[in-house]
């Protein structure tokens, strides 16, 4: 009676169930397919990237013929020998240049404002990792001699409503006057010169000269911060109250001349629609113009595809540049990615052959090309800091790339050469504005999460995320194996020593388990209910008409069971939670380092590590050594609950990774899922002296070495670079630059790669 | 004596006419008699035009060029303002992005500014919603509508619906926000009917796919011409790079270059505009559903709903004006049980009055002539005392004669 009810309440599990039950039954298969496919795929990315392709109706790139015209490159050139000539001045260039721009601006009827910005110290603050730019303003420390100017002029659009702008910035260093940004001074002046005379314009547009004494990405995000949080106390800013002679010093230089000029207020136009950060480029082209395109911000976050799929229509088919993404160069000339690629273009063949609608394979030429680009769009992702000062608008959500623009080897005497490249650049800069210009929303048609394998092509979102779902999808599952194979071993040990009958009731009382072997048993209740399910199973003996002494005796022996295997992961629950504790202050220390004065990078590692040793020992002792004795000599496979723990952590902080910047999480999942996965006791290895033991052995030792983060760096600097500069202060300075920038892979090193890291090497030193 | 005479002649020449009429007046009075519907019955009383352009949008001027083109033509072939309804999102000509402001031009060379003055937008802005729009077609206003924005057709109308936008499978957006499907028009189109407030209707639709549009229709009298067939786009024909954007759509571009061909007394038939659109040019093929049409399009000159027909109803004083439909109706059936000889002024009047063929001068003539011997009769008619006339008349005859004499002489 029992049997049947029994069979109709469990009597066919769902179908999920099921497949959950034959997925983990055959973990071990399933993922080594898996990682495998993992890896496949994103091998693949390049292959099945796709054609940009410009999403949003409204911005018709190119639809218009350039009305840049030579008179307006003219007077782009005059601004560049102007600037020129005040280089060769050695007395007061530095708030000369930016007189001089101003005044050119003036000229052409823009309002013209100067933005007086103090330089801020890069400094770890733990407390406003992830918060906003404004509540940055902690200003105790700002040494008032040091401040940059920025110019800023704005065109109101004639017929406009004034309520959006375009923003076009142009990096330019006002106390060392640069050939190179003078040129980018001058196109952007002939551009702007052009919009003041044109009917069109729906969008103000703002022209900000950043000074960039103290980084182009400071003086943007300072001018950005003052832009968004308006001050309401009257003209003077906060700047002007902290530092009072400031002013004084402005006024010592007031001509008519300044007088005209509005210093007071900070003037703003809309919001922004995008922006544009023009530079040349010091590398000259040896055929042709170019343009480079960057366009990652702060962790791993992109501007709107269409912002630069309009500027590269524009290159490509108005002007004839031709553009470029960044690449990894060292991976172009690596022979497997080659056979790779042939391999690649040799199956798309095949697949032609048998189906011509088949898209499938590209060059292989162009798969190296492809993957050097996705390496190196993966990598800045990854690295969380932005490639330019257009990382500081997308903390605004604003759209914004850097274009640089690359020149043709050209003489300085060459003037039709220069006027020809202003020209161009000119027409591209007008185009682009143009089509921004057309917009009536945001940006928001096209993708914002993507990889770029060329200027225009791109893998979506939906196609990238499959490698990681790929690779990370073993994780969960083996940790469910090893959880129900330990605490199923447990079990049946303990059964075997007190009594045989009391198996045979089990299979007696389940025929519906017994003949789909222990697996099933097992994965049919969660881990957590295997020992409530055992209770259960014997109360069903119970009324099952069966020898009730052989219950009880079972009974007994069972309620040990239940409080070992029920609460065993606990135990090493709580140890990965110390070492993740850990982890979190371990990423708290440099915070304290920085504050030693006179520290060289290497000197700071090594405290750093040294503090972290320590940091660990006290730990462990402290809390987690008095049960630890305790419970491992009762269980022999605590080192299986232990990984199973550690691969469920490992997916949980890969997973919150991969939202926060996926980039980081794909590449971390590429280092930690083999070693999280192979893990295995070496003292178990060694014992048992087969070739398969003993291989296994060496690659978690090899992959336990190479997943210590400072060895990872290491290494992969080392593959990417050479060997011969690799100094162990440069993962300091790389860490340092990692946190200044605010970026999240500081974190998902320190709490998730680290404690993952330790827990992998703790149980491959286990002693079982 | 003469003055029977004079009856004599008057009689005759009323049966000459009668006997030149007879024909026709009988073959109308068969029509009458057969149980057909109306719209074949009534005649074509006056034009009406709806354009519509559904879309809004600085990248979508071409619609609105396209909407203002129609407009142009159809005023320049004498439809007049207050018989067309104009609905336009009219959002390019104030547009900032635009170049020209204030002007709206349909060619790259700039020639012909549709922008110009007399445009009477009768729907503007938001107001180019779907409900707006089937308000119209319907005449289901609110009270408070005025005139000029209702579509005041009635059982003798032809209407010229035309609608330009982004377009689907049975549906039409209207201005990113809604839309019309399929079903829709052709209930709204039933209700028309229903209403009597269409003799026909020439729907032409300029959008992608615009053919799936018409596939619910079945009110007859309606005809429908979709720039495209199901599953195909509709193209621009150029853009101009002065302002930007593309400015005409390909069909409505070949649509105009028909009609400025042609002014309002052209015969060009509905035929030979339809041939006109070639797939190769259109890079669409332009569908017509005629179906539901009864005349053969051959014989249909494009000016019956491009052109406008101004009915002129005599009436025989001013300010007396009898509602021409119940004046003839009582006429027609009077007409059958009175003799030829007694009722032949009102059968000449009835049969004047129901020639669909006639054209406009024609029946001014024949009004003019039925005038004069409408009164020459009254005026015989008053006179009571016959003695006293022919006295008269002998008295004024022998001046009549003193003058022959005198010039003989």
């Amino acid at each position: 009676m029992a049997k049947t009810d029994r069979d109709t309440s469990k009597g066919k599990p769902r179908p999920i169930v099921r497949l959950g039950i034959f997925l983990i039954s055959h973990s071990f298969f399933f993922s080594v397919v898996f990682s495998t496919a993992g890896v496949l795929a994103l091998l693949l990315l390049p292959v099945l990237a796709k054609n940009t392709y410009i999403s949003e109706n409204s911005l018709m790139p190119g639809s218009v013929a350039p009305m840049l015209s030579d008179q307006e490159v003219a007077e782009g050139n005059r601004l560049i020998e102007d600037l020129n000539a005040l280089k060769s001045k050695p007395l007061g260039s530095g708030i000369g240049s930016q007189r001089l721009v101003a005044q050119y601006m003036s000229n052409l009827g823009a309002e013209v404002s100067f933005h007086k910005f103090h330089r801020q110290p890069s400094q770890f603050h733990p407390l406003h990792f992830f918060s906003s730019p404004d509540s940055r303003r902690i200003e105790q420390n700002i040494s008032c001699a040091l401040h940059g100017v920025n110019t800023i002029g704005i065109i109101r659009a004639p017929r406009g409503d004034g309520k959006e702008a375009i923003v076009l910035v142009t990096p330019f260093n006002s106390v060392k006057v640069n050939k190179n940004e003078a040129l980018s001074l001058g196109i952007a002046y002939s551009v702007f010169s052009l919009l003041t005379g044109v009917p069109w314009l729906a969008k103000d547009v703002i022209w900000l000269v950043a000074d960039s004494q103290f980084g182009e990405y400071a003086a943007v995000a300072a001018w950005l911060r003052d832009y968004h949080t308006p001050v309401f106390s009257g003209v003077g800013t906060l700047d002007a109250e902290m530092c009072p002679e400031i002013n004084n010093l402005r006024g010592m230089e007031e001509n008519l001349f300044t007088e005209r000029m509005t210093f007071d207020g900070f003037k703003r136009a809309g919001t922004m629609a995008a922006a544009l950060v023009i530079k040349v480029g010091d590398r000259t082209q040896q055929y042709e113009d170019s343009l480079s395109i960057y366009a990652e911000a702060s962790n791993g976050q992109m501007p709107n595809l269409d912002l630069i799929n309009t500027v590269n229509y524009l290159a490509v088919h108005r002007q004839g540049l031709r553009v470029k993404v960044e690449k990894l160069w060292s991976l172009l000339n690596m022979r497997w990615l080659k056979t790779l690629g042939e391999m690649f273009e040799l199956l798309g063949h095949y697949a032609r052959n048998i189906n011509p609608q088949l898209k499938f394979g590209i060059p292989a030429a162009e798969y190296i090309e492809g993957s050097a680009t996705l390496a190196s769009s993966l990598y800045y992702q990854a690295l969380g800091i932005p490639t330019g000062p257009h990382g500081a608008f997308r903390d605004y959500q604003v759209d914004a790339i850097t274009v640089e623009i690359l020149p043709k080897v050209f003489t300085l005497g060459n003037k039709v050469r220069q006027n020809d490249f202003l020209l161009r650049s000119g027409r591209l800069i007008e185009g682009v504005v143009q089509s921004v210009n057309n917009l009536l929303e945001k940006f928001h048609q096209s993708f914002f999460l993507y990889l770029l394998t060329s200027p225009s092509k791109f893998v979506s979102v939906g196609v990238y995320m499959i490698a990681f779902a790929l690779l990370v999808a073993p994780l969960p599952m083996v940790a469910a194996s090893l959880y129900v194979n330990a605490s199923n071993s447990d079990e049946s040990m303990n059964s075997e020593k007190s009594s045989p009958s009391a198996t045979a009731v089990d299979s007696a009382s389940s025929p519906t388990t017994t003949d789909a072997a222990p697996l099933v048993t097992l994965s049919e209740s969660t881990p957590l209910l295997t020992a409530a399910d055992s209770g259960s199973l014997a109360t069903v003996a119970d009324s099952a008409s069966l020898a009730t002494a052989a219950d009880s005796s079972r009974f007994a022996t069972t309620a040990d069971c239940i409080t070992l295997s029920s609460w065993k992961w606990l135990y090493a629950a709580k140890k990965s939670f110390i070492v993740y504790l850990w982890g979190s202050v371990v990423s708290l220390l440099p915070y304290f380092i920085c504050q030693i004065p006179s520290c060289t990078p290497t000197t700071s590692f090594i405290i750093w590590v040294l503090l972290s040793i320590l940091g660990l020992v006290v730990m462990y002792g402290i809390l987690a050594s008095p049960f630890s004795d305790a419970n491992d000599s009762k269980s022999q496979k605590e080192w299986a609950i232990l990984k199973s723990v550690t691969l469920s952590a490992a997916f949980i902080g890969l997973c919150l990774m991969s939202i926060i910047n996926f980039a980081t999480a794909e590449i971390g999942g590429l280092l930690m899922v083999p070693m999280c996965l192979m893990a295995h006791p070496l003292k178990l290895d060694v014992k048992t002296r087969s070739l398969r033991t003993i291989s296994r052995a060496v690659c978690n030792l090899v992959l336990g070495f190479i997943g210590f983060p400072p060895v990872t760096f290491i290494v992969l600097k080392g593959a990417f670079e050479g060997f011969s500069s690799i100094n162990v202060g440069d993962f300091w300075s790389w860490v340092e630059s990692l946190w200044a920038w605010n970026s999240a892979t500081y974190l998902y090193i320190g709490v998730v790669h680290l404690p993952c890291w330790v827990l992998c090497i703790h149980i491959l030193f286990h002693h079982c | 004596m003469l003055v029977k005479m004079c009856n004599l002649f008057n009689a005759a020449v009323v049966v000459a006419a009668f006997l030149l009429m007879g024909p026709i007046t009988f073959g109308k009075c068969v029509a009458f008699g057969s149980p057909s519907s109306s719209s074949e019955t009534t005649m074509h009383t006056n034009n009406w035009a709806v354009l519509v352009c559904t879309s809004r949008f600085w990248f979508n001027y071409r619609h609105m060029a396209n909407t203002l083109s129609l407009y142009r033509t159809v005023k320049r072939l004498g439809i007049p303002d207050e018989r067309i309804i104009l609905m336009l999102a009219d959002d390019m000509a104030c547009n900032a992005r635009n170049k020209y402001p204030a002007q709206v031009f349909n060619n790259e060379n700039h020639r012909l500014n549709l922008y110009g003055d007399n445009v009477e937008v009768d729907y503007r802005g938001y107001e180019v919603t779907v409900e707006n729009f089937l308000r119209v077609l319907t005449g289901r206003h609110e009270t408070a509508v005025p005139r000029s924005k209702r579509l005041l057709s009635d059982e003798g109308s032809h209407i010229l619906l035309y609608m330009t936008g982004h377009g689907g499978d049975e549906f039409l957006k209207f201005q990113d926000s809604e839309e019309l499907q399929s079903h829709d028009l052709a209930d709204a189109v039933k209700q028309m009917k229903e209403k009597h407030r269409f003799k026909e209707l020439l729907i032409m639709v300029d959008t992608c796919q615009a053919a799936t549009l018409f596939s619910q229709l079945q009110s007859p009298g309606v005809l429908a011409i979709g720039s495209s067939m199901k599953g195909e786009n509709s193209y621009s024909h150029h853009l101009d790079s002065d302002v930007g954007v593309s400015v005409v759509d390909r069909f409505t571009f070949y649509t105009l270059a028909f009609f400025e061909r042609l002014n309002m007394y052209d015969n060009a038939s509905l035929s030979s505009l339809f041939n006109s659109y070639h797939p190769s040019l259109l890079m669409s093929t332009a569908y017509y559903r005629t179906d539901l049409y009864q005349r053969h399009l051959e014989e249909v000159p494009v000016t019956n709903f491009f052109g406008s027909v101004m009915e002129t109803i005599h009436t025989d004083s001013a300010y007396k004006a009898l509602s021409r439909k119940s004046f003839s109706r009582a006429e027609i059936k009077t007409s059958f049980d009175k003799t030829v000889n007694g009722d032949e002024r009102r059968i000449l009047a009835d049969s004047d009055g129901q020639d669909l063929l006639s054209d406009l001068k024609k029946e001014d003539q024949q009004g003019a002539f039925k005038h004069l011997w409408k009164t020459f009769n009254d005026e015989v008619g008053k006179i009571e005392d016959v003695d006293s006339f022919v006295q008269y008349g002998l008295l004024v005859m022998l001046p009549l004669l003193l003058l022959p004499t005198w010039l003989s002489w």
